[in-house]
């Protein structure tokens, strides 16, 4: 018989799963874990630390200078009770398909990458692994939906914090950083024409077909040929039309906004086209010089940014409604941290985790509520709080996967989310 | 010997230059720990560095290096001291100091020039300069945030003394001169470094080819520095290697096996391997060709295919000695140490971050591992100082190696590390329990981690698995609580039992830590030369005797009586990898041709090695090799998110330009800003990546997750990086080719030579010179002009100015540019030029040119 390696480790792994899933029956029941239907999950990115009290925790009004508080008036929303910041005046009537989680916490609040890297994995790093992110696992957990489409497509910088760690590459992501461009490796280049490309795929296939020929018996030869078949298939002008944002209407073109707002769309054609998690990164900083994280003078334009997330969010809610996709469709506004009610010497404001707002939406859960209550100015938290490992068993349980379902790392088992218990107010 | 070096001849020749004119030569000086303040007044002070440069110019100064040849930190600051003496014909000239930091320029003893002090930077939204004009034909435009400083001053035609001070670095600054100049020009002409006559014109050619220049040179000098200040050292384990030498001959070594006439037996190892191959009667697989054992051999030893001329040159040779001078030439070749870094940094987690570290960063030790290979430094040694963590963490000592940044417990990410690198004893899940496959307690690993901090260690709440009331019962066993203290002690008795820690040559500041070293590297510790010589065997057969070779309580050996045969050999040899890997490479056994499927290395086939096991190139091999082949240089950006080097190392390393892929480093964009963002780098990690590479090592990794996939099929068909190995540029070898006054057969034959390591088949010919032919007689454009390729990279975006609308809108432009590929060549036509490249992307793209023949 002929043991592979690999096939070593999964057996060893399969048998570990096997006793720690009768452990698991033998230890009593906790909690009944729901289960939702959505399919796919678009995760906005709000890079740099998004201001929960000048976005979806507003509170009164601070001067942007000695009197802590919101820097822009409030509106009511489609939730009774809970006001948003008036720069959010398209997505406030649209609240009633949304969560508004208001009382995430966590304990990293001091640098960006490490507590992006929390949101993004679940998880502190440990030195022994490196883990997956979150769409890392939803591909490990879901699949592809067809073979010629990826199951993870990043909008914005490839990094760690994206990456798949100990799942390995082939739950790695395809990425693009400019809508322009489109995605990196899928598009041939500019000057590479339809005759080009026939005589490059001609001269290819020669080049491929001769090798195979010359080692007939040799399958390390045959399979490497047939990866490279394969991949040119992935490229098809089907999945990349995709990526034609021209196809849509330039009115609904319009209505997105600017690039992010593009970024949305596209991230809406993905879902469409059967991608599993998409990642689109509002990473602008342009708009305001500093992006999210406004200290000191990034303040001063802020709400050019929450006006473009506005118009982008509220957009991309009714072009899924339209679709018939929000409810199989888990929409998540997600950033590292939140940001305190006191203004900095330079009129901006630093970096809080003690408590900060995150945003759930469609994804066929039990929507317009808001869940969480801070203090008056959203300093601490005074009721239920919502961990990281919490937030994220959430965005796992509405696409159906069981938070507690264990990973392998070689022969270590991983659990899905560090301990997380998803917001069970959210599934009726 | 390099007599600048050699320091009682040096004290001389400084005054020799500052009292003799026309020296060939500027003399300068390095003086560290000059109190603050007295930094121009150096009369007193003894200095810790005399060298030379051809002229004043100062982009590199001298790595600092320990007795056992280890890089140090500089003081911060230190000040450089240059002095000069010449006649300048009489008349105006105007002097033109260049400096990041405070310098002054004197003449003949006056201050003429000087600079600023460089403020340590605190913000990222500082506003981008504008931008730098290229076209003044007279002198190179100033680099941000460098500062001029001019004055004229008329010369009557006698001689006159220069001197420079700098302080170089200092608190929340780098410690680099930056483009630290001084030059001179007579009106309207143009500025010339001040030095010997002759000297390099301070414009941007010069420029460029003299930093070149100095890179070599102090490379070279550097290597020539730490050699003589480790004579004692490297004689001390001489001494010990030869005590152990001695004391292994009174020793029967392992008795080699009898084969039988038909088994093929170049060396020993073949009757070791052959034994087995009788056994099972297993047909050994057939000899490679010549030229398939070259590009294998090549790859193995330097991590490049070969090139046509070692290829003409190799077919020359007598059949009969051809492999073994390849292999002689290649075993000497200095890029061995670079195919070797790459392995290591995987092994032992080299994990650098350039931007602010954490999750799991580590200091750049991989410039403490090349000169290790590049000095023949012996293994044994090697771990050795590894273990030691001594030597400059942010400049690349194995001070790095101490750092796990945001781990709540690194000694024991260490501890780990060290275990399965050097013992094949994988411990990571005893991190947090007792390990459930393995003969671990979590007590060992924390054990070893005390040895390594150098006191008593303390449990943290998170290396622990959670006990819920009510909840599951842990499957795991957990003998420690959080809080419990451990303390340090050796946890392998049963590998070795005692170290003589007093006779490891040289010294360590942490005694327990010498400690770990003396008893992993103890000659009684079989088991540390045996995984030693399985990871080299590994890296050569593609499968290790014992696998998987970094947990060796899973594996059994496969050939136990070879593996302790290449043990003792690797201890006689002096713990010397190259003589071990020649004397693999000359075994039949890996001469033969690849065996096995590459996603299937443990089949039965592979474990007795019938030939090696099939391998496809690493990520390195291939992004070095692709370069290699086309002739062009990475031409990447700096590994440096802080070019204005307005902070600290700690915060921003500088891993300076890459020429290799193993220099590459995670580009650290978690903050996902455009202006952060190095799109070229951007362009070959995304190669690398996909080809198995990690980009971050937040752990250690003996195999990589490399597996053939369809992205990799598809990121070097259309991805940035291919699309520029195969332009026809004017920087491309492959134009140069093209060119050349040969027929279409000799091109194609040339052409797959170059990037196939062999001629095409009589179909392949026909086919390409078919595609080429009607274009061939026309292809060259009379009277074209050769481009500059040179990609202007825009220096003017640094952290500091980062979050500048116009940072964010330089660096998009560059990407975009960038997509676009390298200039195409004017001197070929378009029809010609299009062919050739599609020509030459079905080779690179071809299965064939990634898999190791």
């Amino acid at each position: 018989m002929n043991v592979t390696r690999r096939d070593l480790l999964k057996t060893s792994a399969a048998a570990l799963g096997a006793t720690l899933g009768s452990a698991l029956s033998a230890a009593p029941a906790v909690v009944h874990l729901p289960k939702g239907k959505a399919d796919a999950c678009i995760f906005l990115w709000l890079g740099g630390g998004a201001a929960h009290i000048d976005t979806f925790d507003a509170k009164m009004r601070g001067d942007g200078k000695l009197k802590a508080g919101s820097y822009y008036d409030s509106i009511g929303t489609a939730i009774p009770g809970a006001r948003v910041c008036e720069h959010l005046k398209h997505s406030a009537p649209l609240m009633d398909r949304c969560v508004l989680v208001r009382s995430v916490t966590h304990t990293i609040k001091g640098e960006h990458a490490a507590a992006a890297n929390l949101l993004h994995t679940g998880r502190t790093p440990s030195g022994t692994l490196q883990y997956p992110s979150i769409g890392s696992i939803i591909s490990h957990e879901l699949g592809t939906k067809s073979d010629d489409v990826p199951a993870y497509v990043v909008m914005g910088y490839p990094n760690i914090t994206r990456d798949p760690g100990f799942l390995g590459a082939k739950h790695g992501y395809i990425y693009l950083t400019q809508i322009e461009t489109g995605p990196n490796g899928l598009v041939r280049p500019p000057d590479v024409d339809n005759a080009r490309e026939d005589r490059r795929e001609t001269l290819l296939s020669k080049m491929r077909e001769g090798f195979v020929k010359r080692n007939p018996a040799d399958e390390a030869v045959q399979s490497q040929a047939e990866v490279s078949r394969q991949g040119f298939k992935l490229a098809s002008p089907k999945f990349l039309n995709v990526f034609d944002l021209q196809r849509e209407s330039s009115t609904l073109r319009e209505s997105y906004g600017g690039e992010f707002g593009q970024r949305c769309l596209l991230a809406r054609r993905l879902v469409q086209s059967g991608v599993r998690f998409v990642e689109v990164s509002f990473n602008l900083n342009f708009l305001n010089g500093s992006g999210w994280d406004t200290h000191n003078d990034g303040q001063v334009k802020q709400h050019l940014l929450i006006q473009d997330l506005d118009k982008a969010f509220a957009t991309l809610l009714q072009d899924l409604e339209k679709n018939k996709l929000l409810d199989t469709t888990l929409v998540v506004i997600a950033t590292e941290f939140g940001r305190p009610a006191e203004f900095d010497s330079g009129g901006g404001r630093g970096h809080q985790s003690e408590a900060f707002s995150m945003v759930l939406a469609g994804g066929g859960l039990r929507m317009g509520q808001a869940v969480g209550v801070t203090d008056e100015i959203g300093a601490k938290i005074l009721e239920r709080p919502v961990s990281v490992p919490d937030f994220h068993a959430t965005i796992h349980c509405a696409l159906g996967i069981d938070p507690g379902n264990i990973m392998h790392a070689g022969d270590r088992p991983v659990p899905v989310t560090d301990h997380g218990k998803p917001l069970l107010e959210l599934f009726s | 010997m390099n007599a600048r070096y050699c320091s009682a001849v040096l004290g001389v020749a400084l005054l020799a230059a500052q009292d003799k004119p026309d020296a060939k030569a500027v003399a300068v000086e390095l003086f560290e720990k000059v109190p603050a303040g007295s930094e121009y007044r150096l009369e007193a002070l003894n200095p810790v560095a005399v060298y030379s440069e051809p002229a004043f110019a100062f982009v590199h100064t001298p790595t600092k290096f320990a007795p056992n040849a280890i890089p140090l930190d500089r003081s911060a600051p230190f000040v450089l001291r240059a002095a000069y003496k010449r006649k300048l014909p009489s008349g105006e000239y105007q002097f033109r100091l260049r400096a990041r930091g405070a310098a002054v320029f004197q003449m003949d003893g006056k201050d003429l020039l000087n600079t600023k002090v460089q403020k340590p930077n605190t913000s990222g939204d500082d506003p981008v300069p504008p931008p730098v004009d290229h076209s003044d034909p007279l002198v190179r435009p100033l680099q941000y945030p460098h500062q001029d400083s001019v004055a004229t001053v008329k010369v009557d035609g006698a001689e006159h003394s220069f001197t420079l001070v700098a302080i170089i670095g200092g608190k929340g600054l780098y410690p680099s001169p930056g483009d630290l100049s001084v030059s001179f020009a007579r009106p309207g002409q143009v500025d010339r470094l001040l030095g010997p006559d002759g000297a390099p014109t301070l414009t941007d050619p010069d420029w460029e080819s003299y930093v070149a220049a100095s890179d070599q040179r102090h490379r070279q000098d550097d290597l020539i520095r730490r050699r003589q200040a480790s004579v004692d050292v490297v004689a001390a384990w001489n001494a010990r290697h030869e005590k152990i030498r001695a004391s292994l001959k009174a020793t029967a070594g392992q008795a080699v096996p009898v084969v039988q006439p038909g088994t093929p037996a170049y060396n020993d190892i073949d009757r070791f391997i052959g034994q087995k191959l009788e056994k099972t009667k297993t047909a050994p697989s057939a000899l490679s060709t010549d030229l398939e054992f070259l590009r294998r051999v090549s790859l193995d030893l330097t991590g490049l295919i070969p090139t046509p001329a070692e290829i003409t040159a190799y077919l020359a040779e007598p059949a009969k000695a051809r492999r073994a001078k390849a292999v002689d030439r290649l075993l000497e070749n200095p890029s061995w140490a670079d195919h070797w870094v790459a392995y290591w940094q995987d092994v032992l987690a080299e994990n650098p971050g350039i931007l602010k570290p954490d999750l799991n960063n580590t200091g750049p030790f991989r410039w403490w591992l090349h000169q290790s290979f590049t000095d023949k430094v012996p293994f044994d040694r090697m771990a050795a100082e590894l273990i030691d963590m001594e030597g400059s963490q942010t400049l690349g000592g194995p001070a790095g190696f101490s750092q796990a940044t945001l781990n709540d417990a690194p000694y024991a990410a260490k501890a780990d590390i060290i275990a399965q690198a050097f013992l094949g004893q994988k411990m990571q899940c005893a991190r947090c329990h007792d390990a459930p496959f393995h003969p671990f307690k979590q007590k060992d690993l924390f054990s070893l981690s005390a040895m390594l901090a150098g006191k008593p260690v303390t449990l943290p709440s998170t290396s622990t698995v959670p006990v819920v009331e009510g909840g599951r019962r842990p499957m795991v066993t957990i003998a420690l609580r959080a809080g419990d203290s451990i303390a340090p002690e050796w946890p392998f008795k049963t590998l070795v039992q005692h170290s003589e820690t007093a006779e490891l040559p040289g010294k360590a500041s942490v005694q327990s830590r010498r400690d770990v070293a003396a008893y992993v590297i103890s000659p009684e510790n079989e088991r540390f030369a045996q995984v030693a010589v399985n990871r080299i065997w590994k890296r050569y057969m593609g499968l290790g005797l014992v696998e998987p070779a970094d947990d060796w309580t899973r594996g059994k050996a496969s050939h136990p009586e070879l593996l302790a045969y290449l043990a003792r050999e690797f201890m006689m040899s002096g713990y010397d990898i190259k003589a071990l890997a020649r004397m693999i490479i000359a075994s039949h056994a890996y001469q033969r041709k690849p065996v096995g499927n590459g996603s299937d290395q443990m089949s039965a086939e592979a474990r007795i090695f019938s030939g090696p096991v099939r391998r496809n190139m690493t990520a390195e091999q291939l992004v070095d090799s692709l370069h290699l082949a086309a002739g062009k240089a990475f031409e990447c950006e700096d590994m440096n998110l802080n070019p204005a080097g307005d902070r600290p190392a700690k915060q921003f390393l500088n891993l300076g330009k890459p020429s290799r892929g193993w220099q590459m480093t995670a580009l650290s964009n978690e903050r996902d800003r455009p202006a952060l963002a190095l799109p070229i780098a951007q362009s070959i990690v995304d190669v690398m990546s996909t080809f198995g590479w990690r980009q971050s090592r937040q752990n250690p990794a003996t195999t990589r997750d490399d597996a053939p996939s369809p992205i990799q099929t598809l990121i070097l068909a259309n991805g940035v990086l291919g699309t520029r190995m195969v332009r026809l540029s004017d920087d491309s070898a492959y134009t140069e080719l093209a060119m050349r006054s040969i027929p279409a057969e000799e091109l194609v034959k040339e052409t797959f030579l170059k990037v196939m390591s062999r001629p095409p088949s009589a179909e392949e010919s026909s086919t390409f010179v078919s595609l080429l032919k009607p274009y061939y007689q026309t292809r060259k454009v009379k009277g074209a002009e050769t481009l500059i390729t040179k990609r202007q990279s825009d220096n003017r975006v640094s952290w500091s100015n980062h979050l500048s609308a116009e940072a964010t809108l330089i660096r998009m432009e560059e990407e975009r540019k960038l997509r676009m590929g390298d200039q195409p060549t004017k001197r070929l036509t378009t029809e010609f030029r299009e062919r050739y490249e599609d020509a030459l992307w079905a080779m690179i793209n071809s299965p064939e040119f990634v898999m190791v023949p």
